[in-house]
């Protein structure tokens, strides 16, 4: 037995911890996703049987290079068919895999949501040389994701804006999110 | 390469079993009950087994009532035992025992009798204080096991069976795994009723015998024929009561004289998985044990999985849970002894036997290790 994708991933965008409580199984699953929203790694733990480890082996295989929302959509057939077959009695080991990815998705859109958040409230409560730097120029936001987000080239001083923006989200969030300018 | 270290789930016949078995699968295949000679003959071969059955647990012959094995044996115990005095309704077993003795006290319960289910302590032997507090003299029936099946505790039957005397109640034991494995006097003990199946000592499947003390009389639970004094009727399986007999017999020597091999492969067993798997507990280590018996924990490291590799490297062990609905019960044994869910669902039994080589332990000890160590490093309860 060779499961692939097992281990954790420093710093993920997404991250999930599912399992019965009653039997003690478990599985954690991080996943790393790019700027067109497509898993470029994916890494899973398991105390589960060995039907449980082959299924999420499979299921994180398949995943990888998919976008969140066709990884979400993965089905069991497609599982079984990766492992070149399964017999029926084996097919809920799988269930705890779909759920651990299912949660590391929400987990992700969870963080893109608090970034956005509080990118907005920083440009809503502008601080003064953040507003001296835009002049009359207002930021647009091209691409948000969790740890970093890309706006488009304002003037002269768009380094400055980005450098006062990542600062400010830091103070907010206590994690970095690097802000990257388009272009 | 194939290695059986489950021989609490069931042992391989000795050949010597199959041997003195064979001639009453050709031959001599009459039926003892029969008034000619070709088949009443058969009569001595039956009596030489009740002879060979009741010197390993030192009974009289007249005591030893032949059964299809440990749940009949018990079922009969458990169903005739508890109707002996109708004064006496209730009966008290532990939570530890076999599901053969457990779901028929179950069921014996929803007939209307009341049930103590006594507690274990944490070694995983019986709690005494606990058997105190439920026996009573509405009492009628105590059964406790021997030595249990998952952890190989052997319990202190001797002084159950004392305090279920001092109220009037009948004692029980289920010894299927005890038997053959570890000296056992009903006499000293006290006795009263008592369970043994032949697969568990070398003998073949299908073939036990209930032990009832000279002078309880209880009503059968099977009609018919009225074979073993009308308590167990049905044409007698005499291949496999004489395959009993001679798997007592061999069981005997194999107590005088070879249960220390057995135990000292046990040791060496647990002292290089403990050396070699750190995290690695031994269950009921400080308790009294079956020479054949050790169930460990490889805490954080899925049992079912171990098994699924451990196979794939021809080693054949148990766990005490079962993944069958997509979430698994812990082993009741593991968590009435107070060990979590999830530890229970990492505990790995092996149960050894007379056949069990020193190579064998050597083998195990080399491949199981690897197996844990990649296994702990998927888990996530890793520290």
């Amino acid at each position: 037995m060779n499961p692939r994708n097992v281990g954790k991933i420093e710093n993920p965008d997404g991250h999930s911890e599912v399992g019965s409580p009653q039997c003690g199984d478990a599985m954690t699953l991080d996943i790393q996703v790019d700027n067109d929203d497509k898993i470029t790694d994916i890494k899973f733990q398991t105390f589960g049987c060995a039907g449980a480890i082959a299924t999420a082996s499979a299921l994180t295989e398949i995943a990888k290079g998919k976008t969140l929302e066709e990884a979400g959509e993965i089905k069991n057939s497609q599982i079984v068919e990766f492992l070149g077959g399964m017999p029926p009695e084996k097919f809920h080991c799988s269930v705890m895999g779909h759920e651990a990815l299912t949660e590391a998705i929400s987990d992700f859109a969870d963080r893109r949501d608090e970034t956005r958040n509080h990118l907005e409230a920083v440009i809503s409560d502008m601080p003064v040389e953040l507003e001296h730097a835009l002049g009359n120029n207002t930021i647009t936001i091209e691409h948000v994701h969790p740890g970093r987000i890309r706006i488009s080239h304002l003037n002269e001083e768009t380094q400055k804006i980005a450098e006062i923006l990542e600062k400010e989200l830091y103070r907010r969030l206590g994690r970095t999110v690097e802000v990257r300018i388009a272009g | 390469m194939k290695i059986y270290l489950d021989n609490n789930a069931t042992t391989r016949m000795a050949p010597e079993v199959l041997d003195a078995m064979t001639p009453f699968f050709h031959d001599q295949y009459g039926n003892p009950s029969s008034f000619h000679t070709f088949g009443s003959a058969l009569i001595e071969h039956i009596e030489t087994a009740r002879q060979q059955v009741a010197d390993l647990i030192s009974a009289e012959t007249s005591e030893i009532i032949f059964t299809s094995g440990g749940t009949e044996s018990d079922n009969t115990a458990l169903l005739c035992g508890i109707g002996a005095d109708s004064e006496r309704p209730g009966l008290v077993t532990s939570v530890v025992e076999h599901p053969a003795v457990l779901e028929t006290a179950g069921y014996i319960e929803q007939t209307g009798h009341p049930l103590g289910l006594v507690k274990v302590k944490s070694s995983g032997s019986l709690n005494m204080d606990s058997l105190e507090e439920l026996v009573n003299p509405n009492t009628g029936l105590v059964s406790i096991m021997k030595a249990n099946n998952e952890t190989g505790v052997i319990m202190p039957i001797r002084e159950a069976a004392e305090i279920a005397h001092r109220y009037g109640a009948l004692f029980h034991t289920d010894a299927v795994q005890a038997v053959g494995k570890i000296p056992v006097d009903v006499k000293v003990e006290g006795i009263d009723l008592l369970s043994l199946s032949a697969h568990k000592f070398h003998g073949p499947k299908g073939v036990g015998a209930l032990y009832v003390r000279k002078g309880l009389k209880l009503i059968p639970f099977m009609h018919g024929g009225h074979q073993e004094k009308g308590m167990r009727s049905g044409t007698y399986n005499i291949a496999g009561i004489v395959g009993l007999g001679k798997a007592a017999e061999m069981a005997g020597y194999f107590i005088a004289e070879e249960a220390s091999k057995t135990s000292s492969l046990l040791e060496k067993l647990e002292s290089g998985i403990l050396k070699k798997c750190p995290g690695a507990v031994i269950v009921g280590a400080s308790a009294g044990r079956l020479p054949n018996t050790a169930t460990v924990l490889f805490t954080g490291v899925e049992s079912e999985a171990v098994l699924t590799l451990i196979d794939l490297a021809g080693i054949c062990v148990s766990s005490g849970s079962a993944c069958s609905t997509g979430s698994k019960d812990p082993s009741y044994v593991l968590t009435s002894m107070g060990i979590s869910a999830t530890d229970a669902n990492t505990a790995i039994r092996f149960s050894l036997s007379m056949y069990t080589s020193d190579q064998e332990i050597d083998y195990v000890l080399e491949v199981l290790p690897p197996i844990i160590d990649k296994l702990r490093k998927i888990s996530p309860y890793t520290r």
